[in-house]
């Protein structure tokens, strides 16, 4: 039986007669880093709030460190919400060591561990500003430190990259990876999908309140079938006859399909491949037929990809509403 | 208990590192300081007031000149028991027996033996010489004075006269006198006085025919009123001039209508005097009736038998505790305004978000409570505090007024009152605010709401100076049972010694009412404390309450 540090059973949260959250289950293990995806309005702010009991969900069951009460294991916890503040008139390691000492540190090493933490991640000089004078970027930091300083078995990042710039994003990238490398599991949500491809094990994508996708990143990936792009002068419709292959595109410069009937088609084509299929079986079909190659490219499919495949029309529609 | 405690230490630092804060501390005793002292301060930077007088009946001059001479005695023997005082050897211990004692009315015993000083054998004894004998005498009751003593300096003489300018001559009609001396009292011209160039301050100018000008009591008093009003209305159908009759007072300044009261006492007094003599009595018995004065003494039914006495202290504690409403007042509601404002800015950025997930509401709510609370403490101990230290330092045998508001304060059960009805009434009030901050995501919002709040708020500022007259009247009962205004009234009232029926009852009411505003406060609290947009509807609010 596997250690799972958070679980959820059919959750769902209603606001009068909207549904903000609808019937979601998930579980994460202990240390993993679980990234949690959804366009805006998802229900993932929601979701985090009810996983850390600050809202009650209108139905089912939470367990957190086997727990069914977040703040009963509140000190083992770290939290970043998603909108970002700080008070203003406090001194950057005076916060993170309040922080710290509400979830139980005491207050000497609070103080020791927030200058460390400032220090390891590259706002020494500012340990003692007043966090009115730090830049957003650097409050953000301060607040993620804050998140963390009591060393938390377990940590829920709501947006942690929002609001970066990239090389503060790598920084971001690398403070999720240290934590999981002491064994310590981690939440995050982002809609950034590079992140969670280089950082998650795994995703539970949210779509309208409802989880569309819960796997490996891998295997989120195999969600849509991948592609090759080739470019030849020569006539692939052979290509079209084989079993590994499940239809043949046509498609103009910039990479977008030509629609059937308006213009004939290029030397570009996207072949999707079966999910049996290997790019290298294209190849050889091509060179048994003598056909000269121009371009060959293939990438696995990207997580943003398969982000606009899956939610792409319910993103559109709830940033409209 | 322990996020409670991080909380409150928290919302303490923060709150006494605002500049706020510190100013609120400072400027409470720096106004009271400047209360005791910048009055004393006027009164000794006040200029002698340079008069002439002009009294061509030859009856008044020589009262008026001798009461101001009177005047100045006086000061100087009091400038004389002060410089004892301040440099004697034992004076630092030598209190006066009863402060209290020390009243107006003593000041009106020292002004009546005034009268004594003005004997010819008196004379002597205000030259520098008999100055330096008095001096020696008034010594030896404090043992002697210390070495390293300034010399003693006469008092400034509140009033001087200066004579009319010689080239004017003094018979001259008294219209075309005051004529001539317009610019000198307007400013424009000075007259010169011992060689220096002065300011004239006043001139009184009693004509010949003052007489002629009595206010007399019966037939003769109505026949004159009337013949006057005939000449008046006469010269204004004429034109003219009123011709104004009896003495005369001309002074720029109206504000300081000591000098002009001064000399119409004398005026008077002398009047008095000269009109008994004509009535055919003895000129030194007459004297002699003058000095005698009876007095009431005013005594308070609710004191014990044998002192009902009411005495300086007695009217102070009466009003002392208008001085502890303002401060209970002041201290709840500058406070509260931090709450509020703390509240609205964790709500503001989120900061809740992460509080929330390492504490309770509750734990929150009470932290901040207390943190506040003691902020509170600080500064009215700090008031407290500061009040108590000027009035040791300004009290002494000399000072009355701060010795018995020493007394008031440290002596009376009010200050037992005012430290109940600020904990209950900060509790009640700060519930209500933290309500609202929860309530508010900005403080504009906040400001909106606390509109209603304010016009309740003030009803005990505006009470505040009525209810120490009728304390225990209709209007201060009403009010006390209103939780609300409870701390403020009873307060107020607490001098008066209302009925224990009141005191009990409001109190116990008080205590439940603000219990249940907190239970109410925390529900809000919880549900409003996380939410964004719009604060919520009314209808909204209460089924929060409800759950």
């Amino acid at each position: 039986m596997t250690d799972y540090t958070l679980e959820l059973r059919n959750v769902s949260k209603t606001y009068g007669d909207f549904t903000a959250v609808d019937d979601v289950s998930f579980a994460v293990p202990k240390g993993a880093v679980y990234g949690f995806l959804g366009p805006n309005g998802a229900g993932k702010t929601t979701t985090i709030r009810m996983i850390l009991e600050i809202i009650k969900p209108s139905s089912g069951e939470i367990s957190i460190f086997g727990s069914s009460s977040a703040l009963e294991v509140r000190d083992r916890i770290g939290y970043l919400p998603e909108e970002k503040g700080l008070y203003k008139k406090m001194t950057a390691w005076s916060i993170i060591a309040y922080f710290a000492t509400l979830k139980g540190m005491d207050r000497r090493s609070a103080k020791r561990r927030a200058y460390e933490l400032l220090e390891r991640y590259g706002l020494k000089d500012f340990a003692d500003s007043k966090t009115e004078a730090l830049s957003k970027g650097m409050g953000q930091k301060v607040q993620v430190l804050a998140s963390i300083a009591h060393d938390p078995e377990f940590v829920i990042l709501d947006e942690p990259f929002s609001g970066l710039d990239p090389v503060n994003q790598e920084v971001m990238e690398e403070v999720i990876r240290d934590i999981a490398a002491r064994g310590h599991t981690v939440l995050f949500s982002t809609h950034v999908m590079s992140h969670a491809e280089r950082i998650c094990d795994q995703i539970v994508l949210l779509a309208g309140g409802k989880k569309v996708l819960d796997d490996t990143v891998e295997n989120a990936r195999m969600v849509i079938p991948r592609k090759l792009r080739l470019e030849s002068a020569s006539d692939l419709s052979f290509l079209d006859r084989m079993d590994q292959v499940l239809r043949m595109v046509p498609i103009d410069e910039r990479g977008d399909a030509i629609p059937e009937g308006s213009g004939p088609a290029g030397n570009l084509w996207d072949v999707h491949l079966s999910d049996k299929a290997e790019p290298i079986d294209v190849i050889e079909q091509c060179l048994k037929e003598g056909i000269h190659l121009d371009r060959f490219d293939y990438s696995p499919p990207s997580l943003h990809e398969v982000f606009v495949h899956l939610v792409g029309d319910k993103a559109k529609e709830a940033s409209f509403r | 208990m322990r996020a409670i405690f991080l909380i409150a230490l928290r919302e303490y630092a923060e709150n006494a590192k605002t500049k706020g804060f510190w100013i609120g501390l400072f400027l409470f005793p720096v106004i009271i300081f400047a209360s005791i002292f910048v009055q004393k301060a006027l009164e000794e930077s006040t200029p002698t007031r340079h008069f002439i007088l002009v009294d061509q009946s030859g009856l008044y001059g020589t009262s008026i000149r001798e009461d101001i001479a009177k005047t100045y005695r006086s000061d100087v023997a009091r400038a004389l028991g002060e410089y004892v005082q301040d440099h004697g050897v034992n004076s630092v211990e030598q209190h006066l027996p009863d402060p209290e004692k020390l009243s107006a009315d003593l000041l009106d015993g020292m002004m009546a033996k005034a009268e004594s000083v003005m004997g010819p054998e008196m004379d002597a004894m205000f030259t520098p010489a008999g100055i330096e004998v008095m001096l020696t005498q008034m010594a030896t009751a404090s043992g002697g004075l210390v070495e390293d003593r300034p010399p003693f300096e006469m008092p400034k003489a509140r009033f001087q006269e200066v004579s009319l300018p010689i080239e004017y001559d003094a018979d001259l009609p008294i219209d075309e006198l005051a004529k001539i001396l317009r610019p000198y009292l307007k400013g424009e011209k000075t007259i010169t006085h011992d060689g220096e160039q002065i300011q004239l301050f006043a001139a009184a100018l009693l004509p010949r025919d003052i007489q002629e000008s009595i206010d007399r009591p019966g037939m003769a008093g109505l026949l004159k009123m009337a013949a006057d009003q005939e000449s008046a209305r006469k010269a204004e159908a004429d034109g003219e001039a009123i011709a104004r009759k009896g003495g005369q007072f001309w002074a720029a300044n109206l504000a300081d209508a000591d000098l002009k009261s001064r000399i119409q006492r004398s005026i008077n007094n002398e009047l008095h005097h000269t009109e008994l003599v004509l009535r055919g009595l003895d000129a030194d018995a007459v004297a002699e009736v003058n000095e005698t004065s009876l007095s009431l003494s005013s005594l308070d039914p609710k004191k014990d038998e044998g002192k009902e006495e009411v005495s300086m202290a007695d009217k102070i504690r009466q009003w002392a505790p208008v001085g502890f409403v303002y401060l209970l007042w002041i201290g709840i509601f500058t406070i509260s305004q931090m709450l509020l404002n703390n509240t609205v800015e964790e709500k503001s950025n989120r900061i809740i978000e992460v509080l929330l997930s390492s504490v309770t509401a509750a734990e929150l709510m009470l932290g901040k409570l207390a943190g506040i609370a003691g902020i509170g403490i600080t500064m009215i101990g700090v008031w407290m505090g500061s009040l108590i230290t000027i009035l040791k330092l300004s009290s002494g045998p000399e000072a009355e007024i701060p010795n018995v508001l020493l007394d008031v304060l440290l002596g009376s059960g009010l200050i037992y009152w005012f430290v109940l009805y600020f904990c209950l009434g900060y509790l009640l009030y700060a519930g209500i605010f933290l309500a609202i901050g929860s309530l508010c995501n900005t403080i504009k919002d906040a400001q909106n709401m606390m509109g209603p709040i304010m016009v309740i708020m003030m009803v005990p500022l505006i009470t505040m100076m009525f209810i120490p007259k009728d304390p225990n009247g209709t209007l201060a009962t009403i009010l006390s049972w209103i939780p609300l205004y409870t701390p403020f009234t009873m307060m107020n009232r607490a001098a008066a010694d209302p009925p224990m029926f009141d005191k009990i009852g409001t109190l116990v009411l008080l205590v439940c009412f603000t219990f249940f505003t907190l239970l109410m406060v925390g529900k809000v609290f919880r549900a409003g404390i996380l939410r964004t947009g719009q604060p919520p509807k009314f209808r909204e609010l209460l089924t929060w309450i409800k759950s």
